[in-house]
């Protein structure tokens, strides 16, 4: 016999898990599609070439690498950006352009798991590429902002800036660009870190001079326009029509936040860049990403440049679990019916597809055993309803229905049934 | 020119007519025209079924309109502080057959309700923390007890004739009604002008349906 066991930082989940991970994915979607966006589907396989070279040195570490029976050199999907950008290449002829799309599927990374970090995973991503129009970023904002809305999060920040701002003001101050990826990387603390430890981590590396213009430059005290205001003698034209673009989209004042030094990890960005935050819930960003200039440049010699954030799903679950939004997830059975024996079995199953008829999620016992085991069964099954169909009910033409919560029983004309059921209040 | 929704027949039709007419507007009684211009302002009325009233007052089809605090309820409308109009009393309660179980709200958990205020009556369960099977009914809601189709009923009362006449009993009121007076929110100034030169003491309630984010 083998121990049964699972990979570290793999997860199995269990109904009540499925649930919740369902009503999240669902709501999710529900605003993409709403939008407008169409999906995707790329391999969890591919040839390792086509993922190597793209996540930075740290990142082609944990891409999952094996060569299959054939000999080939396969590499487990990473992120969904890459594949991506591959598919656009191959397909490019075929798409819409503007094309927009959203992807959900399962990643993998050959990490050493811990809290809140796994090996597998899943990813939730939106793009549109083949546009340049700050629209579309202003899109992307408001898709995050009514995803947060769907889910229940009331306390919310979309975090923005310009890579191209930042570059303008680094080139201003003379700062060369051997450093400006480590200068980047420490304004991106700031948050975490403060004022002092960033200006003393900076004056490691510039004049100290430099390092305090640069802060007074980036302050990110006060409001949107007060932070534009000190960036005045720059080019803060993307910043103002991203910001009224997104105000004409409706989403609501004081949720997007102007903060001049947020850098986003990632060297690709080239212009809006994002990071939502969840204000209740310390777990760090729930969604980044923004505008990068050229998507498919390894692939092809057509370059789309395009906008896009992914949505940490599991993140987001987690902060739903703490703030109690997920209590309301049922599992997907609405009733049981009740198998007494033989006799009313045909009755049993003429309720049961009349109510299914009617979209109430029914289902049937698999055994004439004693009522109360059947009561059980629902009751570990989370099932709000029992309906019994025993010989008194039959003979009358009745149904009698048992609310598990209350454990009052009510007896109605077996006709009744669904419009009882559909009716009854939460 | 404004335009004002009134019932076109029905409990608060003939008041809201009065309350027109008092304040000096001349105006045909209700014909088969949907429109009604009057004869001496800039006023035109529209006839309209109780339960369309809020709707097109506040699609701006109808500037004012006069409806039921019961119908704007049910529409999901908010009206807190609201200033009533002295017509159009009525209550609606849920009642129960002289005969039945049920004596107390407690008792209504997992009964059938049949209602034409789905709405209403669901929230007033829900505060009460009891679950109930609501049967929705169009109309003729007495009768659904005697049918075995309810156990109870929420229904709209004046007089209380009809709730004897079909041997129930009220239990409990969850709404005390009277006709309101609403306004479009984006109504212009220049309307709204028109309207408060011609019923000087009406402050109009603005009805608009909770835009979300």
């Amino acid at each position: 016999m083998i121990t049964p066991k699972i990979l570290q930082g793999t997860r199995d989940f269990l109904p009540r898990d499925m649930a919740k991970r369902d009503f999240v994915m669902n709501q999710i979607k529900s605003v993409f599609v709403r939008f407008g966006y169409d999906t995707v589907e790329t391999p969890a396989i591919e040839y390792a070439e086509t993922l190597l070279g793209k996540y930075g040195d740290e990142g082609s570490k944990l891409i999952y690498r094996f060569h299959d029976n054939g000999g080939r050199d396969i590499a487990l999907r990473y992120d969904q950006t890459v594949p991506f950008a591959r598919l656009v290449a191959m397909n490019w002829q075929e798409l819409p352009m503007p094309f927009k799309r959203y992807q959900i599927s399962k990643v993998w990374r050959a990490d050493r798991p811990a809290k809140g970090r796994y090996r597998e995973f899943t990813q939730c991503d939106i793009d549109i590429i083949g546009t340049q129009n700050l629209l579309a970023e202003a899109e992307i904002a408001k898709v995050m902002a009514e995803v947060f809305q769907a889910l229940g999060f009331k306390n919310v920040a979309i975090k923005f800036n310009s890579r191209r701002l930042m570059n303008s003001v680094l080139e201003r101050l003379n700062i060369p660009r051997e450093i400006q990826t480590i200068v980047l990387r420490t304004l991106d603390k700031l948050d975490k870190v403060g004022l002092e430890a960033v200006q003393n981590e900076l004056n490691g590396v510039m004049e100290p001079a430099v390092a305090t213009r640069l802060l007074t430059f980036l302050d990110s005290r006060g409001n949107n326009e007060e932070k534009i205001e000190r960036l005045q003698t720059f080019d803060v034209q993307e910043i103002r029509e991203f910001l009224e673009k997104s105000r004409l989209f409706g989403i609501p004042e004081g949720v997007l936040e102007f903060d001049p030094c947020l850098a986003r990890g990632l060297d690709y960005y080239t212009g809006i860049i994002f990071e939502a935050f969840l204000k209740d819930v310390a777990i760090g960003a729930v969604c980044a990403g923004g505008r990068f200039d050229d998507l498919c440049g390894l692939f092809s010699e057509e370059s789309f440049s395009g906008v896009g954030v992914a949505f940490g799903f599991d993140r987001l679950v987690v902060g739903m679990e703490q703030l109690e939004l997920l209590k309301a997830v049922s599992l997907n059975a609405q009733v049981l019916v009740t198998y007494f024996d033989e006799n009313t079995l045909p009755k049993a199953l003429a309720t049961l597809n009349e109510l299914q008829r009617a979209n109430i999620n029914t289902e049937m016992y698999f055994e004439p055993t004693p009522l109360n085991k059947q009561f059980k069964y629902a009751a570990k099954k989370e099932i709000p309803f029992v309906l019994i169909v025993g010989p008194d009910e039959v003979k009358r033409d009745e149904v009698t229905i048992k609310v598990m919560k209350t454990g009052k029983q009510k007896t109605i004309p077996a006709n009744q049934a669904a419009s009882y059921l559909t009716g009854y209040t939460s | 020119m404004i335009r004002i929704a009134i019932q076109s027949k029905g409990r608060l039709s003939d008041a809201s007519i009065e309350f027109l007419r008092s304040r000096g507007l001349k105006f045909e009684p209700n014909g088969r025209s949907l429109v009604t211009p009057c004869a001496n302002r800039d006023v035109e009325i529209l006839w309209l079924r109780s339960g369309d009233i809020p709707e097109y007052v506040n699609r701006g089809v109808a500037d004012f309109g006069i409806a039921g605090a019961n119908v704007l309820a049910e529409k999901g409308m908010e009206l807190e502080g609201a200033e009533k109009m002295d017509f159009g009393f009525c209550k609606l309660v849920i009642a129960v057959p002289g005969d039945s179980g049920i004596h107390s709200v407690r008792d209504l958990e997992g009964e059938r309700i049949a209602t034409s205020y789905p709405i209403i009556l669901s929230r007033y369960l829900q505060a009460q923390g009891i679950r109930a099977a609501i049967i929705p009914l169009r109309g003729s809601v007495e009768i659904a007890p005697r049918l075995n189709l309810a156990d109870a009923i929420c229904d709209l009362v004046q007089t209380g004739k009809t709730l004897s006449d079909n041997h129930l009993k009220p239990l409990v009121t969850i709404l005390e009604s009277q006709a309101i007076l609403i306004k479009n929110q984006y109504v212009i100034p220049a309307k709204a002008g028109i309207f408060s030169e011609l019923f000087p003491n009406q402050i109009p309630t603005s009805v608009g349906m909770t835009q979300k984010l």
